[in-house]
């Protein structure tokens, strides 16, 4: 039981990052019906900003300040200089310029930065552990679930309590409207791209803080778990990005906690086949939109 | 008449393209990867083999008589590319071909060079069935799988171990047998197996397995495992993390600034690689050499590896006299006891696998502790 207890907790952390991971993902679909498959570049690039400025000497909540703050620069020039020009574009033409935003990146990185890892020095004290009666957690696991739930939260309040947010759900419904009603389109994608990289730099810190180091590839794996996650919970649903990362998650950690050890290495193929599973029955996703997106 | 202008053009761009090779120069030709996962790898070890590259055509060549010319070409870290960058290299006149760190593109690669007649050998790769899969063509540099397996085997027994868990991934073929081959030699010399865990290259998630490994009673003696970047230091903090304390033994790859960085918690990993800079040394030698010329210490054993591979080619073509790729391969195949900056390396009487000592180290207050340094008993090395 306590082991129970104590996957359940796994599997509540990991599913956080991927929920935070999906819910970057959804936001910017929600808007113009782009999967951004450099979202994962936007966590290395957040990597390297921590990296860097902790170099330079600055102390570890300032370089975490930092990282967001380059990751939702990055995020809006990202959107200004490769997505704006394609805007409304079919969603093949979208998808492609998100790979080839990607691939540039990765290759920027390796060519001007270095192929191989660099380390970022974590604080000890994220080393530490809590306990909990019988159960440990990790304090890297248990700031992520504090910053998962606290960042969904937000976010919540965000869109249901602000102006920019209510365009932002008003753009998701109908963005011809939207516009007819006045807004600026170019405001409300701005926006939408602005929390995405927030979500992907806090994303990218908490995949760092494990790690220990930045590597010109690392934001590849993320970003298909965040795909994965977002399309079972249903494309462009934000609650359903948080639930199928969420879900994700718990598949994931159950598997490899309780699969017969001969089946191990074939977890992953598990995974996708629950995966497929929850397709089969509800092929929009858990919790998918009623509207559909028209630009 | 336009049709020849074309022709001529064409004659004209490939005679430009193509390296104005002379009779006398060793054309080497790179497959290696400047992009993608495998870079990491074989950057450092093509920089380490430039250097010796420059001091060879400085002296005026091989024996001074052979200089040597470089077309070097990326492979995205792509086992097609790495094919058809072999062909390339082929079609263009290189003698030798050096291959990519790992098995899988450097067996798409010797498929071609075998049947060329063309020597391949790979920057680093370890898996001991590399030239088993090839032929007698390709070589490799870098101590196998097994041989490191067995180095720390040794190690845990005379520690005094009884019981070891391991933790693989069969994602690739180091990850997966290194451990196991640890496994065998462990159990064949009187240790007991408690289990053996798997995960999935990259996902950084650790705690179902962490959890299980937490929970098993008694706790093994010392956890081994192969894994690297990114996993590696995911997967000690996780495992600290939840409060298991026995020591990990680790392989080659994790000879990174990463894990010297990791501060208390990498503190006494046990891992093996390809040579230690003892004082008076040649590596000790070598690193200064590498300070003077690039401004910066290596931070990784890979380039003085690449150095060696220098010296390999140096010595298999200077007891060949010829630039002929046949008499280069029997150079190297017969090579025996080559002073390397890393140490003695001999191919004579191997597969293509090199006998190559193996430096066990520990990771010591942010620095290396040199453990154990030397060659296993042949008969203690599992058969790959």
């Amino acid at each position: 039981m306590e082991i129970f207890l104590q996957q359940l907790l796994n599997a509540l952390s990991l599913g956080g990052t991927y929920a935070l991971l999906a819910l970057g993902l959804a936001v910017v679909f929600s808007i113009i019906g782009l999967i951004n498959f450099a979202h994962g570049e936007l966590m290395t690039v957040t990597g390297y900003a921590v990296c860097f400025a902790l170099i330079w000497g600055m102390p570890f909540p300032l370089a975490v300040i930092a990282g967001l703050g380059v990751a939702m620069t990055a995020a809006l020039l990202m959107e200004r200089v490769a997505f704006r020009p394609v805007r409304g574009a079919s969603g093949t033409t979208l998808l492609l310029t998100s790979f080839a935003v990607s691939a540039i990146l990765r290759v920027l990185f390796q060519n001007l930065i270095s192929a191989r890892p660099i380390p970022v020095s974590i604080p000890a004290s994220l080393s530490g552990v809590v306990t909990i009666g019988p159960l440990h957690l990790g304090m890297i696991q248990l700031i992520s679930i504090i910053v998962t739930l606290a960042m969904l939260l937000g976010l919540n309040l965000f869109l249901h309590r602000t102006i920019a947010g209510r365009a932002m759900r008003a753009a998701a419904e109908d963005f011809a409207v939207l516009r007819l009603m006045g807004l600026r389109a170019n405001s409300v994608v701005a926006t939408a791209f602005a929390i995405s990289g927030l979500l992907a730099g806090v994303a990218g810190i908490l995949w760092v803080a494990q790690r220990g180091s930045v590597d010109p590839l690392m934001g590849a794996l993320p970003v298909l778990k965040a795909f994965i996650a977002a399309i079972i919970g249903g494309l462009g649903s934000l609650s359903g990005a948080v639930a199928g990362g969420f879900l994700l998650g718990f598949i994931e950690v159950i598997l490899q906690a309780y699969l017969p050890e001969s089946l191990l290495p074939y977890r992953d193929a598990f995974a996708i086949l629950l995966v497929i599973s929850v397709l089969l029955f509800r092929p929009q996703g858990l919790l998918a939109r009623k509207t559909l997106v028209k630009l | 008449m336009k049709k020849n202008k074309l022709l001529l053009l064409s004659a004209a761009i490939s005679a430009l393209s193509t390296v104005p090779a002379m009779a006398d120069d060793l054309v080497i030709g790179f497959a290696t990867a400047q992009t993608g996962y495998l870079a990491p790898y074989d950057q450092p070890n093509l920089a380490g083999l430039q250097l010796k590259i420059d001091e060879i055509n400085a002296a005026g060549g091989i024996a001074g008589k052979f200089p040597i010319k470089t077309i070097i070409k990326d492979t995205r870290t792509d086992s097609a590319q790495t094919a058809l960058v072999a062909q390339e290299l082929v079609d263009e006149g290189a003698q030798l071909i050096i291959t990519p760190c790992d098995a899988d593109p450097s067996i798409a690669a010797g498929m071609i060079t075998q049947d060329a007649g063309i020597p391949a050998i790979s920057f680093c790769a370890t898996t001991p069935t590399l030239p088993l899969a090839v032929g007698d063509h390709m070589f490799s540099n870098y101590p196998a799988d097994n041989v490191q397996a067995t180095m720390l085997a040794n190690h845990a027994i005379e520690q005094g171990y009884k019981t070891a868990y391991i933790l693989t991934s069969p994602d690739t073929a180091y990850t997966l047998k290194l451990p196991q081959y640890f496994g065998q030699v462990f159990e064949a010399k009187g240790g007991t197996l408690l289990g053996e865990g798997t995960f999935t290259m990259g996902q950084q998630d650790f705690s179902a397995e962490v959890t299980k490994i937490a929970a098993m009673n008694p706790q093994p003696d010392v956890i081994m495992t192969a894994a690297y970047e990114p996993d590696f230091p995911a997967f000690i903090r996780q495992l600290r993390g939840a409060g298991v304390t026995a020591p990990i033994i680790g392989a080659d790859a994790i000879d990174s600034p990463t894990t010297f960085s990791l501060g208390e918690l990498a503190e006494g990993v046990v891992f093996s690689t390809a040579g230690h800079a003892t004082e008076g040394s040649a590596l000790e030698a070598f690193n200064a050499k590498w300070q003077e010329k690039t401004g910066n210490a290596p931070d990784t054993i890979y380039i003085a590896n690449g150095y060696d591979l220098g010296n390999i080619i140096e010595a298999a073509v200077t007891a060949a006299d010829s630039v002929e790729p046949a008499a280069i391969r029997d150079g190297i195949a017969n090579l025996e006891n080559l002073a390397g900056v890393t140490g003695p390396i001999t191919f004579k009487g191997t597969n293509g696998m090199p006998l190559r000592s193996v430096a066990l180290v520990r990771v010591k207050g942010g620095d290396r502790e040199l453990v154990a340094q030397g060659l296993p008993e042949a008969a203690d090395i599992p058969a790959p």
